[in-house]
C-alpha cells in the first residue's frame, strides 16, 4: 500500500528526516514511534502530500505522490495532531463541507455523514455547533471527517493526544473497528502500550532515521536477544556463577533477590547454550527466564543506542 | 450545478447570525446619513429654502457617495481577503482542506468569489440610497450599471491581491500589511510615476526651448494599473473643477479633456475599460501565483 524510498527533509539546513525507507503492506496497522522532534509528523505530512520532501519518493498504491498528488489523495485520510474547527458551523455542515471537498454531495453525503457519526458515536451531536464539542468529541469528529471519502489508507498523527482516559479508551475502540474494516493505518503515538496492543507492526524513528521496523513481536524478540536472563538454582549458586563467568557471551552477572541475573550478548542459540552448560555441570536449574522486552523498553534501548552512535 | 464547497461554507458561516445583517444595516445608515448631511448642507431640508434647487446637487451627491463606496471597497475587501488563507493556516484548518482531492485553485477561487460576493451584497443593498439621485436627473441607470461592473473588476483585483499575500505569508498581520502596501503602490504609484515622467519631459522641453504636451497614450501607458485612474470615468467633473480647489475633480477634468480629443480606437480606451482589463488579467495571474504558493508539493522543498 505505502512505499517510502530514501525520504529526506531539511528545514533551513536542519535534517528532520534522514533517508527514511519504509513499507506498509495493505491491511497493516503500522505504529510510528518516536520522541518529540524525531520526525514523525514531518514524515506523515510528506506521506499525506502536505509537504514536499527535499529528496526521496513516496508511493501510495504504486502511484508517485509527487506526480499525481490529487489522485493519491483519493486513497488517503489524514488526521493531524493539532487541528482547528470553524465557528458557526454545525457538525452535519462540517461533514458536508469536507464531503464537498472530496466531491461527495447530496444524498450520498447525508448517508455517509450519518454512518460515520454513528461510528464515532456523535450521532446525537449532529446539529450541535462544532466549537461547542469537547476535545475528545472534536478528535472523533476529525476522524469521521478523514473517513468521509472511504479512504483505504489512514494517517493518524497522535489521535489520542490530549484526551482524558475515558476519551482515549473510546478512541481506541474506534480504531479497533477501523482495523476490522480492513483499513491500512499509519498511526503515531507516545502511548506505547496502546500501540503494541493495536498495531500489527511498528517503526521506531529517532533523529529522522527509522532505527527499527517490523512486527511488534519481531522487534521485541530481536531486542530481547541481547537482554537479561534470570536464573534460579536450587543449590550450588557460587559454582553456577563461576561457570557463567567463563562463558564469553555473558557480559554482566548480578544477584537479584534469590536469582542470578545475567546480561547476555547474543540470540536464542546462546541462551540455549548457557542453559545446556549449566545442566551439564550438574547445576540444579529450577528456572531459566529470559526477560521479554516491552515496547517501551525496546524504544528506550533503540533510541539510547542511536544517540550513543551519534556521540 | 456544483457550488464551490469553500464558497458554500463561507457564505453559510459569514451570513449566519446577527453580524452580517447588522453590518449591512450600519453601512446603509452611514450612507443615508451622508446623504442627509449633503442635503442639509445645501439647504434641501429647509422648508423655507428660497434659493431653489441646485441642479449640480445630484451629481455632487452621486460623486460623494461613489467615492465613499470606492474607498470602502479598498478598506474592507483587503481586510477580508488578506486573512482568508493565512486565517485558515492560523486556525489549523488549511491542511484539512489541502489533504482532500480539491485542487488548491478551487480553494483560492472560492475565497476570491466570496469577497466579491460580499462587496456586491453591500453595493446592491445601498442602491436605494444611491437611487435618490435619480430624483434630480443627471445620473442614469447606465452609469450605475457601468459602475457596478467596474466595482466587480476592482473587487476581483483587490480580492485576488489579498488572497495572494494571504497564501504567501503565514501570519494574518503580515498578510494584511503587505496587501495594503501592494494596493497602495498599485493605486498611487502610477500617479507618482506620471508626475516624475512629467517633470523630466518638461525639464527636457525647457532645456530644448520647446513646449511639452503629454498625449493620452502616455497617460494611459503610465496610469492604467491604478484603480483610481479607472474610477475617474465615473466621477462627474465640471468645468469649475479646473479652477476650483477640488484636486480630484481637477484630475478627472484633466483626463476627460484628453479623452475627448481622441478619435477611433483610442476613443474607446476609457480609463475604466483599460483599468478593468488590467484588473482581470492581473487577478488571473495573482490566482495562478496563489495556487502555486498554496500547492504543498510545489513549495518548501
Amino acid at each position: 500500500m505505502v512505499v517510502v524510498e530514501n525520504l529526506t527533509k531539511k528545514f533551513n539546513g536542519t535534517l528532520a528526516v534522514n533517508k527514511l525507507c519504509m513499507e506498509i503492506p495493505e491491511g497493516e496497522i503500522y505504529g510510528f514511534v518516536g520522541a518529540n522532534g524525531a520526525g514523525k509528523t514531518t514524515t506523515m505530512r510528506i506521506i499525506a502530500g502536505l509537504l514536499a520532501p527535499t529528496s526521496g519518493r513516496v508511493f501510495i498504491k504504486g502511484i508517485d505522490i509527487a506526480k499525481e498528488p490529487l489522485k493519491v489523495k483519493e486513497f488517503i485520510g489524514y488526521m493531524p495532531d493539532f487541528f482547528g474547527v470553524y465557528d458557526d458551523l454545525k457538525v452535519s455542515e462540517y461533514m458536508a463541507f469536507y464531503a464537498g471537498l472530496q466531491g461527495i454531495y447530496g444524498q450520498k453525503c447525508r448517508e455517509l455523514t450519518d454512518s460515520l457519526l454513528e461510528l464515532v458515536r456523535l450521532s446525537d451531536k449532529k446539529e450541535a455547533y462544532v466549537d461547542t464539542l469537547s476535545r475528545g468529541m472534536k478528535q472523533r469528529l476529525c476522524l469521521a471527517r478523514s473517513l468521509i471519502h472511504d479512504p483505504e489508507f489512514l494517517i493518524l498523527d497522535e489521535p489520542a493526544s490530549g484526551l482524558d482516559p475515558r476519551a482515549r479508551v473510546e478512541m481506541k475502540e474506534i480504531l479497533k473497528e477501523l482495523r476490522t474494516m480492513g483499513k491500512t493505518v499509519l498511526i503515531s503515538s507516545h502511548i506505547l502500550p496502546e500501540l503494541s496492543e493495536l498495531c500489527t507492526s511498528i517503526g521506531i524513528i529517532d533523529s529522522g532515521r527509522l532505527v527499527a521496523s517490523g512486527s511488534v513481536r519481531e522487534i521485541t524478540e530481536k531486542l530481547s536477544q541481547s537482554g537479561i536472563i534470570r536464573i534460579k538454582v536450587a543449590e550450588k549458586e557460587e559454582e553456577a556463577v563461576k561457570i557463567l563467568m567463563e562463558i564469553p557471551e555473558v557480559k554482566e552477572i548480578s544477584s537479584v533477590a534469590d536469582d542470578i541475573e545475567i546480561k547476555v550478548n547474543g540470540g536464542k542459540d546462546i541462551y540455549a547454550m548457557i542453559l545446556k552448560t549449566l545442566v551439564r555441570n550438574d547445576i540444579p536449574v529450577i528456572s531459566f527466564h529470559p526477560e521479554e522486552g516491552s515496547l517501551e523498553a525496546v524504544f528506550m534501548k533503540l533510541t539510547e543506542r542511536s544517540s550513543e552512535n551519534e556521540n | 450545478m456544483r457550488i464551490n464547497p469553500v464558497l458554500q461554507k463561507d457564505l453559510k458561516t459569514k451570513l449566519r447570525g446577527w453580524r452580517a445583517p447588522v453590518l449591512i444595516t450600519c453601512y446603509i445608515i452611514l450612507l443615508a446619513l451622508l446623504l442627509l448631511v449633503i442635503f442639509a448642507g445645501n439647504g434641501m431640508l429647509n422648508p423655507y429654502n428660497v434659493y431653489g434647487y441646485n441642479p449640480r446637487l445630484a451629481v455632487d451627491t452621486y460623486n460623494i457617495l461613489i467615492v465613499f463606496q470606492f474607498a470602502l471597497l479598498f478598506i474592507a475587501v483587503p481586510a477580508i481577503t488578506a486573512t482568508s488563507i493565512s486565517g485558515e493556516r492560523e486556525r489549523q484548518t488549511l491542511d484539512l482542506m489541502l489533504v482532500t482531492k480539491t485542487h488548491p485553485r478551487t480553494i483560492i477561487t472560492g475565497k476570491v468569489i466570496i469577497s466579491i460576493a460580499h462587496t456586491m451584497l453591500l453595493f446592491i443593498s445601498s442602491l436605494p440610497v444611491l437611487g435618490v439621485v435619480f430624483f434630480f436627473g443627471g445620473v442614469g441607470i447606465a452609469d450605475i450599471a457601468k459602475l457596478l461592473l467596474f466595482y466587480v473588476f476592482t473587487a476581483f483585483f483587490v480580492a485576488s491581491s489579498g488572497v495572494f499575500f494571504s497564501s504567501l505569508f503565514r501570519r494574518n498581520i503580515t498578510a494584511i500589511i503587505t496587501t495594503y502596501l501592494f494596493l497602495g503602490l498599485v493605486t498611487f504609484g502610477p500617479f507618482f510615476a506620471y508626475l516624475v515622467h512629467l517633470y523630466f519631459r518638461e525639464t527636457a522641453a525647457i532645456a530644448a526651448a520647446t513646449t511639452y504636451t503629454p498625449t493620452y497614450g502616455e497617460i494611459l501607458a503610465i496610469l492604467f494599473p491604478s484603480p483610481v485612474f479607472g474610477f475617474a470615468s465615473f466621477f462627474f467633473s465640471d468645468s469649475s473643477d479646473y479652477y476650483g480647489f477640488n484636486l480630484w475633480g481637477r484630475v478627472v477634468y484633466y483626463i476627460d479633456g484628453y479623452l475627448n480629443q481622441q478619435t477611433g480606437i483610442m476613443r474607446l480606451m476609457k480609463p475604466w475599460i483599460v483599468n478593468g482589463v488590467f484588473s482581470i488579467l492581473a487577478s488571473v495571474l495573482l490566482i495562478i501565483a496563489s495556487t502555486a504558493v498554496l500547492n504543498p508539493l510545489k513549495r518548501n522543498k
